[in-house]
């Protein structure tokens, strides 16, 4: 008799618990369902659209967001430089190459949860596209770090891990069949603080 | 021992109901999406600044810090939306979604006609009725037929540089959201 009660309380725990774990750890991971990864940078085309699978539909739900549409546009976020490790304030990157054909298009730094860092001296670390700086083909150079740099600068505070986000403006990219084919820039680690 | 093994299976297998079950429901029982946020700082047909300067239900995901944004809840059990404003802006996007934030609809200020902001957002049978007597407000309206309830519908305005500012957040401020 206490065998059978022992033995449903340990199936129930299990259950309840590892369900209830599985949902979680399932939904922490950046790497979701639905990414698409181009060099780097990871969108999610469908999240936000009654398209989006079902473990994206749960995480966008606990997020309280409201995502860009097809004729706005999308976002792309960098969390790791060219050579995998995770990108920190206290370090200078540069952030080289084309950027998809779109109207224009936004850049900023964020911490982990998305939210803008704090502004350095009086600029909130956000760029666009009609402020830009460009090389003779078209491309742009970004200098992302604490230390004042010629060209486009991109000045960010602080410790601790970031994020760059960028945002396409009324793209063609932003339809998901096509999202594969663009290329976007590379983060290159420059040097760190100590 | 078989009785461990035998424990051991059930577990997963609830485990799993589990794991579906939570997962399914979560979308719906939720405090944390944008609805509940916004539910609880402004009512329907009101217009909530929801990024920028000031904003009064920072959505911070979702809006890009170099724009601003305002975004109005609506049911469509009320009668028809129709969300107008006036001026030019550099760019301006507008997004209508579901009860649960998802997108249904968006255009931005070059799909829209005379790049104004002004639309309908009414279910399929609202349409057939619409048509039939088009108010004389509703001429040049795009529609956004919807088969939906409750919804949001947000305007998202780029603000170039701080100088912007005032300007961009006058154009929001002016677009309204109003059952008829």
């Amino acid at each position: 008799m206490i065998r059978t009660i022992f033995f449903s309380a340990i199936i129930l725990v299990v259950s309840i618990g590892g369900g209830a774990a599985s949902v979680w750890l399932a939904l922490n991971a950046s790497e979701g369902i639905g990414a698409v990864v181009i060099s780097g940078w990871t969108a999610f085309p469908d999240v936000g659209t009654p398209h989006a699978d079902t473990y994206s539909k749960a995480r966008f739900a606990r997020e309280g967001g409201l995502s860009l549409g097809r004729a706005e546009g999308i976002t792309f976020v960098a969390s790791h430089d060219t050579s995998g490790n995770l990108l920190r304030r206290e370090c200078s990157y540069q952030i080289e190459g084309q950027i998809p054909s779109a109207r224009f298009w936004t850049l900023y730094v964020a911490d982990e949860q998305r939210v803008v860092l704090p502004p350095t001296v009086r600029r909130i670390p956000a760029l666009h596209s009609q402020e830009m700086l460009r090389t003779v083909d078209g491309a742009i150079s970004i200098t992302a770090g604490s230390h004042p740099a010629a060209g486009n600068w991109l000045g960010v505070s602080g410790r601790g891990p970031m994020q760059f986000v960028l945002t396409l403006y009324d793209t063609p990219a932003a339809s998901s069949a096509r999202v594969f084919e663009i290329s976007l820039p590379q983060v290159l680690k420059v040097d760190c603080d100590d | 021992m078989t009785r461990i093994g035998y424990a051991l299976l059930v577990s997963l297998f609830g485990a799993g109901i589990v794991h579906i079950a939570v997962l399914m429901l979560l979308p719906y029982y939720t405090e944390r999406d944008a609805w509940s946020l916004l539910s609880q700082t402004s009512d329907h047909y009101a217009m909530t600044k929801i990024g920028g300067s000031g904003a009064t239900t920072p959505l911070v995901r979702s809006v890009d810090p170099l724009f601003s944004a305002v975004a109005c809840r609506f049911d469509l059990k009320d009668g028809v939306v129709h969300v107008a404003g006036d001026g030019t802006v550099p760019f301006w996007s507008m997004s209508v979604y579901d009860r649960n934030g998802q997108n249904i609809y968006s255009f931005n200020d070059r799909t829209a006609p005379d790049g104004r902001v002004d639309f309908v957002v009414l279910t399929p049978v609202q349409t057939i009725e619409v048509r039939k007597t088009l108010p004389e407000s509703f001429v040049d309206s795009v529609f956004v037929e919807a088969d939906l309830a409750e919804g949001i519908v947000v305007v998202r305005a780029f603000v170039p540089d701080p100088t912007w500012r005032s300007a961009i957040d006058n154009f929001l401020s002016d677009v309204t959201c109003a059952p008829s």
